[in-house]
Order: structure tokens, then C-alpha cells, then sequence
């Protein structure tokens, strides 16, 4: 009995803690695209792109001399307008399309290919790292874990229950669910359905660029950062239920669970093919996800 | 067929060969601009520009200018065959270089037989590039895993005799090669191995492998990732405390002039075995340096240096040759001695492989500090090449 707590204690127990602030990390990325998804419908292949601007923005900040939980409120406020700009610039001229999916899809793909070189004319190819603004570490229960990373966690956790209690319980989130729900009535009770649409964009995108700036001390900056997550963010969308905020938390711990604890018995290569197996099984069982969409629960 | 006709087509195909010695030799760089190892072709190609301006202004090679041709291959061998295909079919490049990812090299040397052309790498690691894997149309002008490992391991046993050490490596064709070439070096000169964990190139978080190689509780780690899996595999381990007492030696890659700004204080002891370093102390490589920082605004690491090398050996090997013809140069090539910021290389024959000085260089006040050297008949190991 001994040996089974000894070994939950010092392998099992870790790698679920290491594991859990992963899946933060991912459920923050996928914040912003299941709202962009399951409101607007566009698939937002460009959203790692905006997840890099934010920690680019945040290292060009820090560099004058800004403090990281100043950087925490101006960079998703600085990211507002472009994510309000680029809906109503770009993706509102294809928006109406037969081919919707298709056309979003490509045009977003395009601006992730043009921003990643535009970090790269700027910022060169180079790795940078943001200096990680609580040093330390604590011990719980003999688990060896950096404070930053707890401060993840929590921090985490309170994005994530804001986003809730702006969308489930505001004025505001009511209209933009009731603007996914049917457009034409939302229109017809005056609800400025464009500036609905863009403004859930530039929330979503900002909601990006927050996850830059948290994520940025552990992952360091580079031009092509923004391809490390969005391939797990979609894959958390897709198996908690478009749309849907509870879905993005429950898939997005699920999933790097599976990932950490399933790493310790195999190859960790295997642990991007056991998740994608476990999203195509998901689209063959159940194709809603997890749960429902935004406005259709 | 009237006589002046025969004529008109013998005058033109004169001037037809006139025009192509006029030409520029144009060299096809296929490396990385892209992704984990953008930092690594940003070298490639300071390195490259460099050699190329200065022999062009020199008069260029036998009366014809260089003209390089870029295409990115964003360390990914797949890329690399289309695009090295690409520059043989549609560009006509006479060599190709750049090739940053060892698969790649690999792959793009199957290329370049079936087009019968010549490549060569100025950075790829593994051991079997030269050795199991050579092929007649490729050559390496950089120091592979095993003349690495040759020199560092030798300091090791200087420094700490009898060392514990857990390896970690990226999991493709270098990584593995890397860790089994210093594991057999270290094994044989007293140290001993605790286990060996490979991860996944591009890895986003390292912390999933602390547990096992806390477990093993080493006195050496050694390391072969490179570009921004350093940067994040060392500050992981420093964020969670597993840099203190340990000592962590790598690949010649695995911290250079280009990531040691990003990661900082982390990598202040490090250790590796490289065949050059910005610090080695000869006019030579002064002039270089100067020549190098002025261009580019930046210090030249060894993926740098070894591919402004690159340029002259080629332009020797043609002027040996006096043609561009694959054959001709290959057999320049051969045993081909010549002149690099770090002292005078030769290509031998048997192999393909540059045999060159090795030095251990370690991380001091953020700074290499050079503080070993393994002469080049030392470090190079035998000829293991089965083709030729």
C-alpha cells in the first residue's frame, strides 16, 4: 500500500499537477475560439497568430519598462481593436459566402501565414524570454511545484470564470447569445448584430492575446509559437462542443491528462496521435461535442 | 545540311559557351527560415552572404560571380526533398548547401544522386551523415556528433572523473545519434550512464521527464536539443530547481551565440564540444568576427562560421577543378586542404568529413570561455563510410 502512495506521490502526482498547467494553457487558447466559433461560425485557423501577438506586444511593453500585471489588462485591452478592425476589415467581406466555412477558413490561414512573417521581420527568428514575475517554488505534499505555474493555474480559473459570468450572466452576453441563437430576430429586437459579431471576434482575440502574455515566461516568444497550441486548442473545441465554455475546460483537462499520465507509460510521441484518436472518435460518436452550442443549450 | 547553316549552329553553340562561362555558378540553399530551427538558418545564411560577397568583390571563381538561391525548408526533411528537387530541376543550381536537420541532409543527398549533383552540410550532427548514410555526393564541412563528443568527453574525465550521467535528446536521426555518440565516448573514458529519456523536436513543456531523471539523480545531464527547445528545455529546469549541483554539457547546437541571450543565466555552466567558437584568438578569425558583426549586426556562432567556410572550399574546389562538373569537383573535394576562421580544414576522402581542431567551450559570465582542445587527428575517429 505504501509503494502505491509513495508512487502517486512522486510520479503520478506531479505529472497530473504539470499536466493541469498545460491544460490551462490550452483551455486559455481555446477561450477565444470556441466563442469566435460557436457565435460566428468562422473557424479561426489565424488564432495562434493572435495568441503570439499578445506575448509579442507584452515583450515590447516589458521592454520599456511596463510591469507584467500592468501588461495583463493593456494587452488584452490593446488587442480589442485589432481583433474589432480585422472582423469588420476581412472576415465580414466573406462572412456572407455560400462557401462560409471554407472562405473564413482559408482567409484566416492566410493572416496567420502574413503575421507570423511580420513577427519575424520585427522581432527576428530568434527565441526571446520574458523574465517569469514570481520566482519561487512551493512543496504540496512533497509535489515540487513553481510558483508561477500555481499562479497559472489560479489565474487560469478566474479568466475562465469571468469569460462564464460575462456570457451566462450579462446584458451583454445575452444579446451575443441571443444574436448566435437566431440573427434575424436578435436584428429585429435591436440588436446591433454586426457589432455584435465584431466585438465577440475582438473578445475572442483579446482573450488570445491574454494567454500570450501568462503563457509567455514559461513557453518563450518566437514568430511560430502560435502553431504549438492550435492544433490541441481546436481539438478542445471540437470534443467539448462548439460554442460551449464548460466543454473547453472539461476537453481541455481531459485531454492533457490523457496526454500526461498516458506519457509516462509510452513514448511521449504517441501523445499528440492518442488525442486526435480520441477527437475522430469523438466526431464519429458524438459530432456536438461534449456539450451543446453557445445559445442552443 | 548547307554549309552555312552548320556553320551558323557551330558559331552559336561557341557563343552559347562563352555566354556560360560568364554565368553566374549559382548555389542552391535549401535550410531553414522557418520554425524551431529559424535561428539556425539566419546563421546559414549571414555565413553564406558573407563568403559570397567577399569572393564575388574578389572577382568571383574563375571570372564567374556566386549567385545563391534560398529556399525555406522549415526542418522538415519532406520540404526539403521538394524543395532541393525544385532548385536541381528549375533553377539548374551546379551545388547545394543549407540543409540544417540531419533527415534532411539524408534526404536531400538522395536528391542530389539522383540529379548527380554535389551537396554539402554545414551543420547537420549526426555520426551516419559520413559514416553508415554517406553517399558520393554529399560532404560535411562541419564536426560531427562524434568529434564533438571525442573532445568534451575527454574534458570530463579531466573535470569529473567517474561521472553520473542521464542523457536527453531530441527523438529524431541527430538526437539519437548525438546521445549515443557521447555515451559511448564517456563510457570509455570512465563515466557511467543512468538512463536516457528522447523528446519529441519542438517540444512545447520538458517538465514531463523531470520526474524520471530526478529519479536517477545525475551529476551530468547532457543535452543535444537545440534552437528553442533549449531555451525552454533550460528554463524549465531552472523554474523547478534541477540546475543546481548538476552539470549540463550538450551538443555543439545546443547553446549558441543565437538563443544563449534567451536563456539567460540558465545556461551559466554549460559545457559543450565545438569546432569553432567567436573567442578563438588568430587574426584569421578576428578579421572574420569584425567582418561578420559589421554585416549582420550579430556575433557568428558555429552554423556561422562553418558556412562561410563552405564557400571557399567550394571555390578552391572548382579552381582545382577548373569546372563546375560534378565528377571534377568531387574529386577536388577529396583530401581538399583549405583555409576557415578557425584554422585549416581538410575533407577526407574516404568519408566526406571535415577533420578539423575541436575545442571545449563553457558558459562564463554568459560568455564562452574556451577551456580545451582536441587536435583534429584526435577528435575524428574512423572511417566507417561503406559506399566509396
Amino acid at each position: 500500500m505504501s509503494a502505491a502512495i509513495e508512487y502517486f506521490q512522486y510520479v503520478l502526482a506531479p505529472q497530473m499537477l504539470i499536466g493541469l498547467v498545460l491544460g490551462v494553457a490550452v483551455i486559455l487558447v481555446a477561450l477565444g475560439l470556441t466563442i469566435i466559433f460557436g457565435l460566428l461560425d468562422v473557424i479561426n485557423m489565424s488564432h495562434g497568430e493572435f495568441y503570439a501577438l499578445g506575448a509579442f506586444i507584452a515583450l515590447a511593453l516589458a521592454s520599456i519598462g511596463l510591469p507584467f500585471w500592468l501588461l495583463l489588462i493593456l494587452v488584452p485591452l490593446a488587442m480589442l481593436p485589432v481583433g474589432y478592425i480585422v472582423e469588420r476589415g476581412l472576415i465580414q467581406r466573406v462572412f456572407h459566402s455560400g462557401e462560409r466555412h471554407v472562405t473564413t477558413l482559408l482567409l484566416t490561414f492566410g493572416l496567420g501565414l502574413v503575421m507570423e512573417d511580420a513577427f519575424r521581420l520585427v522581432f527576428g527568428p530568434n527565441p526571446h524570454k520574458p523574465e517569469t514575475p514570481i520566482s519561487g517554488a512551493i512543496d504540496i505534499l512533497g509535489v515540487f511545484l513553481p510558483l508561477y505555474r500555481l499562479f497559472l493555474i489560479v489565474g487560469g480559473a478566474v479568466v475562465v470564470t469571468l469569460v462564464a459570468l460575462v456570457v451566462y450572466r450579462t446584458r451583454l452576453g445575452a444579446m451575443v447569445r441571443a444574436a448566435a441563437f437566431d440573427k434575424h430576430m436578435a436584428a429585429s429586437l435591436g440588436v446591433p448584430v454586426q457589432h455584435v459579431y465584431a466585438g465577440a471576434f475582438a473578445f475572442g482575440v483579446a482573450l488570445a492575446g491574454l494567454a500570450g502574455v501568462l503563457l509567455a515566461p514559461i513557453y518563450t516568444v518566437f514568430p511560430t509559437m502560435g502553431r504549438d497550441f492550435i492544433l490541441m486548442a481546436f481539438t478542445v473545441v471540437i470534443v467539448g462542443g462548439m460554442g460551449s465554455i464548460a466543454g473547453v475546460v472539461v476537453a481541455g483537462v481531459l485531454l492533457t491528462q490523457v496526454q500526461a499520465i498516458s506519457s509516462l507509460y509510452i513514448s511521449p510521441v504517441w501523445s499528440d496521435p492518442i488525442v486526435f484518436g480520441i477527437m475522430v472518435i469523438m466526431l464519429m460518436v458524438r459530432p456536438q461535442g461534449l456539450f451543446g452550442r453557445l445559445g442552443h443549450g | 545540311m548547307k554549309k552555312t547553316t552548320l556553320l551558323t549552329v557551330l558559331l552559336s553553340a561557341t557563343m552559347l559557351t562563352a555566354a556560360n562561362a560568364a554565368d553566374p555558378i549559382k548555389i542552391g540553399v535549401v535550410t531553414p527560415l522557418s520554425g524551431t530551427y529559424a535561428g539556425i538558418g539566419q546563421q546559414v545564411r549571414w555565413g553564406l552572404d558573407l563568403a559570397t560577397k567577399e569572393v564575388n568583390a574578389a572577382g568571383g571563381i574563375m571570372g564567374r560571380q556566386i549567385e545563391l538561391i534560398y529556399e525555406d525548408e522549415e526542418a522538415n526533411p519532406s520540404v526539403a526533398v521538394q524543395k532541393a528537387d525544385k532548385l536541381f530541376q528549375v533553377n539548374k543550381v551546379d551545388f547545394l548547401t543549407g540543409t540544417v536537420n540531419s533527415a534532411s541532409t539524408v534526404a536531400v543527398g538522395q536528391v542530389a544522386e539522383r540529379a548527380n549533383k554535389l551537396i554539402a552540410t554545414t551543420v547537420s550532427f549526426a555520426d551516419d551523415i559520413t559514416g553508415a548514410k554517406c553517399s558520393p555526393n554529399v560532404f560535411r564541412v562541419n564536426a560531427r556528433a562524434g568529434q564533438q563528443s571525442a573532445a568534451l568527453a575527454a574534458w570530463l574525465a579531466k573535470d569529473k572523473p567517474k561521472a553520473k550521467v542521464f542523457f536527453l535528446g531530441p527523438d529524431y536521426l541527430m538526437g539519437r545519434s548525438t546521445v549515443a555518440a557521447f555515451k559511448d565516448a564517456a563510457e570509455k573514458s570512465g563515466a557511467s550512464s543512468l538512463g536516457e529519456v528522447f523528446a519529441p523536436l519542438d517540444s512545447k513543456d520538458y517538465t514531463q521527464y523531470f520526474g524520471q531523471m530526478r529519479a536517477a539523480r545525475p551529476q551530468v545531464l547532457y543535452t543535444s536539443v537545440a534552437g528553442n527547445d533549449t531555451v525552454r528545455l533550460f528554463s524549465q529546469m531552472q523554474e523547478f530547481g534541477l540546475m543546481k549541483d548538476l552539470l549540463v554539457l550538450g551538443a555543439s547546437g545546443t547553446v549558441t551565440a543565437q538563443n544563449l541571450p534567451a536563456i539567460g543565466k540558465a545556461a551559466e555552466g554549460f559545457a559543450t564540444g565545438v569546432g569553432y567558437s567567436d573567442e578563438i584568438d588568430t587574426p584569421e578569425n578576428k578579421k572574420f568576427v569584425e567582418a561578420f558583426k559589421a554585416a549582420n549586426k550579430a556575433a557568428p556562432d558555429l552554423y556561422g562560421a562553418d558556412s562561410y567556410g563552405l564557400i571557399y572550399a567550394y571555390k578552391a574546389a572548382v579552381e582545382k577543378a577548373q569546372s563546375t562538373d560534378t565528377d571534377k569537383v568531387r574529386k577536388a573535394l577529396e583530401d581538399l586542404k583549405w583555409q576557415t576562421p578557425q584554422g585549416e580544414k581538410t575533407l577526407r576522402a574516404g568519408d566526406h568529413q571535415a577533420v578539423q581542431t575541436m575545442y571545449v567551450v563553457r558558459v562564463t559570465g554568459g560568455k564562452f570561455m574556451t577551456v580545451g582542445q582536441v587536435s583534429g587527428a584526435d577528435a575524428i575517429g574512423p572511417d566507417t563510410c561503406p559506399r566509396f
